[in-house]
């Protein structure tokens, strides 16, 4: 019975697991090929290790500067997000007053409202401050546009957190802002967590935004730099392949890092709240 | 010196002014300037002039625009539901132990970690009409097909498809966070009372998941009513118009100098979103009262 049981869970998973990976190998089978082996003589899934679409692709698609590109756009945004919006969520949560909860509720509303309904506005707005093409004016961009959810997860957090967490640090002589930056913000670690990997994704991952405020080359971020190159070398799919691999493997490679925090920091933010 | 003190000591009040400001800012200032340039023939160029509520009337006679409406709302009709469902499914089966749980759920959130653009190129080499992986497959074992880009109903499919496979880890992993809050004790008080798996699902579980669907039903509802990343990678929007979202419109239109038309194309859009999720937040707070 338990032995029956296991088996067909197992056998669940494995079938979830496998259509996820499937499409991945698919890629870095592509990714292998040597350009003159027109797809899949003789069924055989395995590649011939032609590193060398690696180094065409990175040296072609200039993903290298992208990335780098993609790096500082991504730590300034996210810094932003955390201070910012755990600033807003705590005293949101423990100061309640009529402009806090009128913030809380436009940020709720906003919430609903994708980025890319006000890109018209938002590009005379750039160009009067002198944002377009340019590191920190993509940073503030996608800083303000993460803001929303960021601050509902640290404000939902705190609510849940007892007060004399800080209590006793102000009675030692902190300021009550002293007393968040020095106790209660390390409480909030898990939040943090959740909002560095949901957050970090989305900037790390933004097209819609991009596509419009980093027009020139040495701006572009991997979004950018792959479908650059997806309309010149479209055709040649081990180069492109090569080039997305590349692409996604950062993001890959910090989700696994960080994973481990995710349920736990979504458990503790969103779904109590 | 006490000036200093007084300041340090009520800081802890303005602590939201940096997130106001930034949103403030980057956010509610252009939104409220897109009402106003939606009212215009804004091309971006010359000195816009306000026609009043033309471009609303233009968008209601435009072929192209239709079409794209009902695109959009095909796809959040097809896509949110699957999601909420498989995401379901997938956070009820990872919600059991087993060995190597940690490895399965990181595995099925992996794509979403991903850019939906990149993303769709990958699908692009697999389903490219004639060419790609699948098509291939298919021909070795003597089958023809392969083709569904090629025709817009497919098409669409196939879309809402690779969105669901996707996010369908998203989904879960909120849907899973909140299975694993669900306290223990209220399985038993269940089994005592002599109810089986589906009685324990129906009175326990979807009870307590209220806000994980909440919270699903909603992004869900936004993002695929928003979609454009995976259209632009897979289908481009073709063939023809026939699988263009409402989200692509307003990017070509942008392109195209229609500035104002775009603008009253996205307050559509925005509309297009929000009713349907303060209907469903009203649906599901009745039924939370009534619970």
């Amino acid at each position: 019975m338990k032995w029956t049981r296991n088996f067909w869970t197992y056998a669940i998973v494995s079938a979830m697991a496998l259509l996820s990976l499937i499409p991945f190998y698919i890629l870095l089978y592509l990714s292998l090929n040597t350009p003159s082996r027109t797809l899949f003589d003789g069924l055989l899934l395995l590649p011939e290790f032609h590193i060398q679409n690696y180094a065409d692709a990175w040296q072609k698609s200039r993903i290298g500067s992208a990335t780098l590109n993609s790096l500082i756009i991504a730590i300034g945004a996210v810094a932003a997000i955390i201070l910012a919006s755990s600033m807003a969520g705590y005293t949101i949560a423990r100061y309640n007053n009529k402009l806090h909860s009128l913030v809380f509720n436009v940020l709720l509303i906003c919430m609903m409202i994708p980025a890319i309904i006000i890109t018209v506005p938002l590009y005379s707005l750039m160009k009067a401050i002198g944002g377009i093409n340019t590191h920190w004016g993509m940073i503030l961009l996608l800083a303000s546009n993460g803001l929303p959810f960021s601050v509902f997860l640290y404000t939902s957090f705190v609510k849940g957190l007892p007060r004399e967490v800080e209590e006793s640090a102000i009675i030692d002589g902190c300021t009550p802002f002293s007393a968040f930056w020095r106790v209660t913000f390390h409480f909030l670690r898990p939040v943090t967590a959740a909002v560095v990997i949901l957050q970090g994704l989305a900037v790390w991952n933004n097209y819609g935004q991009a596509v419009f405020f980093l027009q020139s080359q040495e701006l572009r971020t991997i979004p950018l730099a792959v479908s650059m190159f997806f309309q010149q070398y479209g055709a040649q799919w081990n180069l492109m392949a090569a080039a997305s691999v590349i692409g996604l493997t950062p993001a890959v490679i910090a989700f696994l890092l960080f994973q481990k925090y995710f349920v736990k920091g979504l458990t503790a933010g969103a779904v109590k709240g | 010196m006490q000036l200093f003190r007084t300041i340090s000591n009520r800081l802890h009040y303005f602590m939201a002014v940096p997130a106001i400001l930034l949103f403030s800012l980057f956010f509610i200032f252009p939104l409220t300037q897109g009402v106003g340039i939606s009212l215009t023939d804004s091309n971006g160029v010359t000195r816009p002039d306000f026609i009043g509520i033309q471009n609303f009337i233009d968008f209601f006679k435009d072929d192209r625009a239709r079409t794209d409406v009902s695109n959009t709302v095909l796809f959040a009709l097809g896509s949110a539901p699957l999601l909420n469902l498989f995401g379901f499914l997938y956070a009820l089966v990872l919600d059991r132990t087993f060995k190597g749980k940690a490895i399965i759920r990181a595995i099925v959130y992996l794509p979403a970690v991903i850019s939906p653009l990149i993303m769709g190129y990958v699908w692009y080499f697999i389903l490219q009409p004639g060419r790609g992986f699948l098509f291939h497959l298919l021909q070795k074992v003597g089958l023809d097909g392969g083709n569904w880009l090629a025709d817009a109903h497919s098409a669409l499919i196939v879309l809402i498809l690779v969105n669901v496979w996707q996010f369908v880890g998203m989904t879960m992993i909120i849907y899973l966070a909140g299975l694993q809050a669900i306290p223990k004790e209220l399985y038993e008080a269940c089994e005592i009372d002599g109810a089986g798996y589906g009685g324990k699902l129906r009175y326990v579980t979807v009870p307590m998941l209220v806000q994980s669907i909440k919270i699903n039903v909603v992004t869900n509802m936004i993002g695929s009513l928003s979609v454009f990343e995976i259209i632009i990678a897979l289908t481009d929007g073709g063939p023809g118009y026939s699988t263009e979202s409402l989200s692509i419109y307003i990017l070509r239109m942008l392109y195209g100098s229609f500035t104002g038309y775009s603008t009253a194309v996205a307050m559509i859009l925005f509309v297009m979103i929000v009713i349907p999720v303060i209907v469903f937040m009203r649906i599901i707070r009745k039924q939370e009262f009534e619970m």
